[in-house]
C-alpha cells in the first residue's frame, strides 16, 4: 500500500496543506522537505531490495519473479478486468535510479527555493508534483503512465506562469496583438506544446493494447504487434518533444528561461529525464526490432540535437537560454547512446541522465541567481563576478567544466562511454560527437570568460551578491555528487547493470 | 416509483419557492435522494410501465444525473427560483427517457424535455436572455419538426418500436434515420447545426444553460445511443462516414470559434459544442465493443463538468459581475474557492488525467481505435490538446494576471456543497474506471 499512497497521498493532499499552511507561510517547506526525504527514503529502501533481493524475506514465487524480470512488485489497485486495465505498480533498477534521481532533486530544490515568495502555494504546487511524477516511473501499465505523465504538466504550468522571471511577451496571433508576460507565455506554450505531442502518444499506446490485449508493458511482445512501425512514431513523437530532440525542441529555451531556477531544475533534471525514460522503455525495451530499424534516424536526430543546441548556445549572450541550449545538447548525446541499444549503450545513457540532472542544475541555479541579483540576464552586461561572488563562481566553472566533459567529473564520463558505446554500435563516424565536446567548450568557457572573469561592469559593482545559506548548502550538495560521480562512477554502473542485464550485462 | 415522486416533488415545490426556498429546496434534495433510493432498489418506472428497462448502465446514469441536479437545486437563489420545479421535471422526464427500450416513447419523451428546455431558458430577465430563448426555441421546434418527418418515414418500415425487434432494413430505413439524426443532432450541438447553441448557452441565466447543455444534453446522448445503436449496426460504413465526419468537422469548428471568443460563457458554449464531437467518436465506433462504455462515461463525465463550470460562472456573475474574460483577472486571489473549483473543473474539460474528463476521453477514444477509425481519433486527440489553449487561457486570467478591485468573492453554503458533490463525481470517474465499464459489459 505504501507505493500507491506516495503517489496519491501528495495529489488529494496538497490542497490541504496549502489551506492549512496558508497562515503560517514558513511551515509549509518543512513539510514539503520531510516528504521528499521520505520519499528518498523509500526509494533506497527499494534500491536494495531491487539491488539485493536475496536479503529481504520476499514470497519464494515473488523472488522469483524478481530474478526473472527485474521487475520488484508492489501491487495491483484499481482493476478494471474488463478492461484489461489496472494499476499495476512495478519497479526495476531503471525506475528506481529515476525515482532516487527525482527524490534527490526535490529535496534539492526545497533548499534552493528557500526564500520563495508565496510559499503555501509554491512548495504544496512542488509536493503535488511528487505524486505524479513518482506514478510515471513507478507504473506499468501505459494509459496510467500517460495519465502521470500529463498530470506532471499541471503543477509546471503553475509553477512557470506564477512564479516566473518578469518581462512582456508581445505575439501576433491571426493580425491579433498579444501582449502578456513572458513566464505565462512560457508556461502555456510549455503545456500546449508537451500535451500535444503526448496526443501522438496516446494513440500509439491505444494501438499497442489493441494489438495486443495488454495494457501492461512488460506483457506485450513485439512479435504480435501488427502495425509496428506506425506505433513506434507515434511514441517516438511524444518522447521527442519531452526529450526535446531537434526539431521539437522550441518550448525549451522558452520554459527554462521563464521559470524560476529551481523550477528550471526540476525541469532539466526530471522531466526531460521522463523522456529519455519512455524512449528506454517503449522503444528500446519494448520495441526492439523496430528500433534496431529506425535507430539511424534517431542517431541523425540525436546528432542534429547536439549540434544544432551546441552552436546556438555558443550565439546566445542570455545566460539562462545559454544553459537551456547546452541542457538539449547533452539530452541529444543520450538519444545517440538509447540508439545504440547495446548494454554499453543504455549504461552511458543512464551515467549521462543522472550526470545531466547534476550538472546542468547548478548552472540554471546560479544562471538565474546571477540574473536575480544584477537583473540582467545578458553575459557581456555582467562581467567580473567573480571578483563579487567568488563562492557562486566557483560553483558556476565546477559544474561549467563538467559539461564540457574534464576528467574527474561526471561529464567526462559520461560523453567517453556514450562515445565508445556509440563507435562499437555505428562504426568510426560516429565519433563525430567528440566535437560536441569541443563545442560545449566553447560556449561554457566562452561564458565564463564574459561572466565571470572580465572587467566588472556598473551592474556588478552596485549588486549585492548575497546568497542565503541553503542556496549555498544545495549548490554544495551539486558540486560534491558532480565530482564524487565523476571519480567513483562504480554505484551508477552497478544500477545500469542490473536495469540492462537483459542487454548481456557484467 | 421514483418518477412519481420527482414529478410530484415538481408540482409541490412552486407552493414553497416564493415563500421559503430553503424548504423548497430539502423537499427538493430529498426527492433527488428517495428517487435515487429507488432506482437503486431497481423500482423506477420499470416496475410501473412496460416498455421501460432498469440496467446497470441506465442506473448508473441516473445517479449522476439525480446528483448533479441535487448540487444544481442546492446551488440556485434568486430569480432563478422556478428552476427547482422545472429542474424536477427534467429529472422524471430524463429517468423515462434513459430507460425507455422504445422508440416511439424516445421520440415522444425527447419532445417532452425538449419542451421543458424551453421552459427552463424561458426566465427572461433581459434582451440577452430574451435572445437565447427565442433562438433555443425557434431551433428546437425546427429540430422536432424534423425529428417527426424522420419518425414518419420510419414508422412505415416496421412493425415494432421496440429497440431489439425493430425493422432496421426497409426501404426507406437509412433514410429516416438520417433525416431523424438531422434533427437530434440539433439538441446535441452537432455543427452545422450548432448556431443556436452558442447564442443559448451564452445568453440565457447560466443555471438554466447548466442544465441545458450539462444535463440534457447527456441524457440524449445516451438515450439516443441505444435507440440507434441497432441502426449503426445494421450500417456501419453509413455509421462510421456520418459520425466521423461531423465528429470531426464539430470539434475542430467549435475549438477554432472559442479560441476567438472574449465572454467566458461564449468559451465554455464553444466548449460544450466540441464536446459534443468528441462524444461523437463512440457513435462512429458503434462495431467496438467499448462504444456503450465510451457513450456512457462522456455522458457521466460531461454531467458533471460542465454543470459546474456554469453554476460557478453564475456565482461569479451574480456576486462580482463577470461576464468577459477580463472581469476573471486576479479571481484567483479575490475568489479562491470558486477559482479552485473552475480550474479543476476546466481541467476535466481539457481533458487532464485523474479527473473525469481524461478517463472518459480516453474510453471514447480507444472505442475509437478499436473499431479501426485510429486517423479519426489522432485527429480527435489533437483536437482535445489544441483546445487547451482557451482552457489554459482561463487559467492565466484566474492566476496569472492582477486583480482589478480586492473585494472578496464569498461562496454561499448551498453553493459550496453542490461543487462538492460535483467535484466529488469528477475525481471519482476520474479514477475509478471499474464502475461504468463493468455495467456496460451486457450490452
Amino acid at each position: 500500500m505504501v507505493a500507491v499512497d506516495i503517489i496519491f497521498a501528495p495529489i488529494f493532499l496538497s490542497a490541504l496543506v496549502y489551506f492549512l499552511t496558508r497562515g503560517a507561510q514558513h511551515l509549509t517547506k518543512y513539510i514539503a522537505l520531510g516528504w521528499f526525504v521520505v520519499l528518498f527514503f523509500i526509494s533506497l529502501n527499494w534500491l536494495n531490495q531491487i539491488m539485493h533481493p536475496e536479503n529481504y524475506a520476499f514470497a519464494p514465487e515473488v523472488f522469483e519473479y524478481i530474478k526473472a524480470t527485474g521487475f520488484l512488485p508492489l501491487g495491483e489497485f484499481l482493476s478494471v478486468p474488463a478492461f484489461g486495465f489496472s494499476l499495476t505498480l512495478q519497479i526495476d533498477a531503471l525506475s528506481v535510479a529515476m525515482l532516487l534521481l527525482t527524490a534527490a532533486l526535490l529535496i534539492l530544490v526545497v533548499f534552493t527555493s528557500w526564500e520563495e515568495k508565496n510559499q503555501a502555494a509554491y512548495f504544496s504546487l512542488l509536493i503535488l508534483f511528487s505524486g505524479p511524477i513518482f506514478g510515471v516511473f513507478m507504473t506499468t501499465n501505459v494509459l496510467w503512465f500517460f495519465m502521470f505523465w500529463e498530470l506532471t504538466l499541471v503543477p509546471m504550468l503553475f509553477l512557470v506562469g506564477y512564479w516566473g522571471a518578469e518581462g512582456v511577451e508581445v505575439k501576433k496571433v491571426f493580425n491579433i496583438e498579444i501582449k502578456l508576460p513572458s513566464r505565462v507565455y512560457a508556461a502555456i506554450k510549455f503545456f500546449l506544446y508537451t500535451h500535444v505531442f503526448a496526443m501522438f502518444m496516446f494513440v500509439g499506446f491505444f494501438l499497442l493494447f489493441k494489438q495486443t490485449g495488454y495494457w501492461d508493458f512488460t506483457l506485450i511482445k513485439e512479435a504480435a504487434l501488427a502495425t509496428p512501425a506506425l506505433i513506434w512514431w507515434l511514441m517516438f513523437l511524444g518522447f521527442a518533444a519531452k526529450l526535446p530532440v531537434f526539431p521539437f525542441h522550441t518550448w525549451l529555451p522558452d520554459a527554462h528561461v521563464q521559470a524560476p531556477s529551481s523550477i528550471s531544475v526540476l525541469l532539466a533534471g526530471v522531466l526531460l529525464k521522463m523522456g529519455a525514460y519512455g524512449l528506454i522503455r517503449f522503444t528500446v525495451e519494448l520495441m526492439p526490432a523496430t528500433t534496431s530499424k529506425f535507430a539511424m534516424w534517431m542517431v541523425i536526430l540525436g546528432l542534429a540535437t547536439t549540434f544544432f543546441a551546441g552552436f546556438l548556445a555558443i550565439y546566445e549572450r542570455h545566460i539562462k537560454k545559454m544553459v537551456a541550449y547546452s541542457s538539449i545538447s547533452h539530452m541529444g548525446l543520450v538519444v545517440v547512446a538509447i540508439a545504440t541499444m547495446t548494454y554499453d549503450g543504455l549504461s552511458a545513457a543512464l551515467y549521462e541522465m543522472i550526470g545531466h540532472a547534476l550538472v546542468i542544475s547548478p548552472l540554471f541555479l546560479i544562471a538565474g541567481w546571477l540574473h536575480h541579483k544584477t537583473h540582467t540576464w545578458y553575459m557581456d552586461e555582467m562581467g567580473g563576478i567573480m571578483k563579487y561572488a567568488p563562492y557562486a563562481s566557483a560553483v558556476f566553472i565546477i559544474a561549467g567544466m563538467a559539461a564540457l566533459g574534464l576528467p574527474g567529473t561526471m561529464g567526462f564520463i559520461g560523453e567517453l562511454t556514450i562515445i565508445i558505446s556509440a563507435v562499437k554500435a555505428f562504426g568510426w563516424w560516429i565519433a563525430v560527437i567528440a566535437l560536441a565536446g569541443m563545442v560545449s567548450a566553447g560556449y561554457i568557457i566562452w561564458s565564463i570568460r564574459r561572466a565571470l572573469h572580465a572587467e566588472p561592469s556598473e551592474i556588478v559593482k552596485k549588486a549585492d551578491f548575497h546568497m542565503s545559506f541553503p542556496e549555498k548548502f544545495a549548490l554544495a550538495i551539486f558540486t560534491f555528487l558532480i565530482v564524487y560521480f565523476g571519480v567513483n562512477p562504480q554505484p551508477i554502473f552497478d544500477i545500469a547493470n542490473k536495469a540492462f542485464s537483459f542487454f548481456g550485462g557484467m | 416509483m421514483s418518477f412519481i415522486i420527482l414529478i410530484a416533488a415538481g408540482l409541490i415545490v412552486p407552493i414553497f419557492y416564493r415563500s421559503n426556498i430553503f424548504i423548497a429546496k430539502m423537499i427538493a434534495l430529498i426527492a433527488f435522494i428517495l428517487a435515487a433510493y429507488f432506482i437503486y432498489q431497481g423500482n423506477s418506472l420499470n416496475s410501473v410501465f412496460p416498455y421501460f428497462v432498469l440496467d446497470k448502465a441506465t442506473q448508473l446514469m441516473e445517479f449522476a444525473l439525480l446528483a448533479t441536479l441535487a448540487a444544481v437545486s442546492l446551488a440556485l437563489t434568486g430569480f432563478e427560483r422556478p428552476l427547482i420545479a422545472q429542474m424536477l421535471f427534467v429529472a422524471g422526464v430524463s429517468l423515462g427517457l434513459l430507460e425507455t427500450n422504445n422508440f416511439f416513447l424516445y421520440v415522444v419523451l425527447f419532445e417532452v424535455v425538449a419542451i421543458i428546455s424551453y421552459i427552463l431558458v424561458a426566465n427572461i430577465r433581459n434582451f440577452f436572455n430574451a435572445e437565447g430563448a427565442i433562438k433555443a426555441f425557434i431551433a428546437g421546434a425546427v429540430a422536432s419538426g424534423i425529428i417527426l418527418l424522420g419518425f414518419a418515414l420510419f414508422s412505415f418500415t416496421t412493425d415494432s418500436f421496440n429497440y431489439a425487434q425493430m425493422n432496421v432494413s426497409g426501404k426507406f430505413t437509412l433514410i429516416a434515420v438520417a433525416i431523424m439524426l438531422a434533427g437530434i443532432f440539433y439538441k446535441l450541438t452537432i455543427v452545422p447545426m450548432h448556431g443556436w447553441a452558442a447564442d443559448a448557452y451564452s445568453q440565457v441565466n447560466h443555471a438554466a444553460a447548466a442544465i441545458l447543455s450539462g444535463v440534457i444534453k447527456s441524457v440524449v446522448l445516451v438515450a439516443t445511443f441505444k435507440a440507434f445503436y441497432k441502426f449503426m449496426v445494421a450500417y456501419p460504413v453509413a455509421t462510421v462516414l456520418i459520425f466521423s465526419f461531423f465528429a470531426i468537422l464539430t470539434m475542430t469548428l467549435a475549438n477554432f470559434m472559442a479560441l476567438f471568443q472574449k465572454r467566458v460563457s461564449k468559451i465554455l458554449a464553444y466548449s460544450s459544442i466540441a464536446h459534443s464531437g468528441y462524444a461523437l467518436i463512440p457513435f462512429a465506433a458503434a462495431a467496438s465493443v467499448y462504444s456503450y462504455a465510451g457513450v456512457l462515461y462522456y455522458a457521466i463525465a460531461y454531467i458533471f463538468m460542465q454543470t459546474s463550470v456554469f453554476l460557478i460562472l453564475n456565482d461569479l456573475r451574480r456576486e462580482a459581475g463577470v461576464k468577459y474574460l477580463h472581469d476573471l483577472k486576479g479571481m484567483g486571489k479575490r475568489a479562491p474557492l470558486h477559482s479552485l473549483f473552475f480550474t479543476i473543473q476546466i481541467f476535466s474539460l481539457a481533458g487532464i488525467p485523474l479527473l473525469a474528463g481524461f478517463l472518459a476521453k480516453a474510453v471514447a477514444f480507444y472505442a475509437g481505435v478499436d473499431a479501426g477509425l485510429w486517423t479519426v481519433v489522432l485527429v480527435a486527440a489533437l483536437n482535445s490538446a489544441l483546445a487547451v489553449a482557451y482552457y489554459a487561457w482561463i487559467i492565466k486570467h484566474l492566476y496569472f494576471d492582477e486583480a482589478k478591485f480586492n473585494s472578496v468573492v464569498k461562496m454561499s453554503a448551498g453553493s459550496l456543497i453542490g461543487q462538492l458533490i460535483l467535484l466529488a463525481g469528477t475525481i471519482y470517474f476520474g479514477i475509478v474506471a471499474a464502475d461504468v465499464i463493468n455495467s456496460t459489459v451486457s450490452f
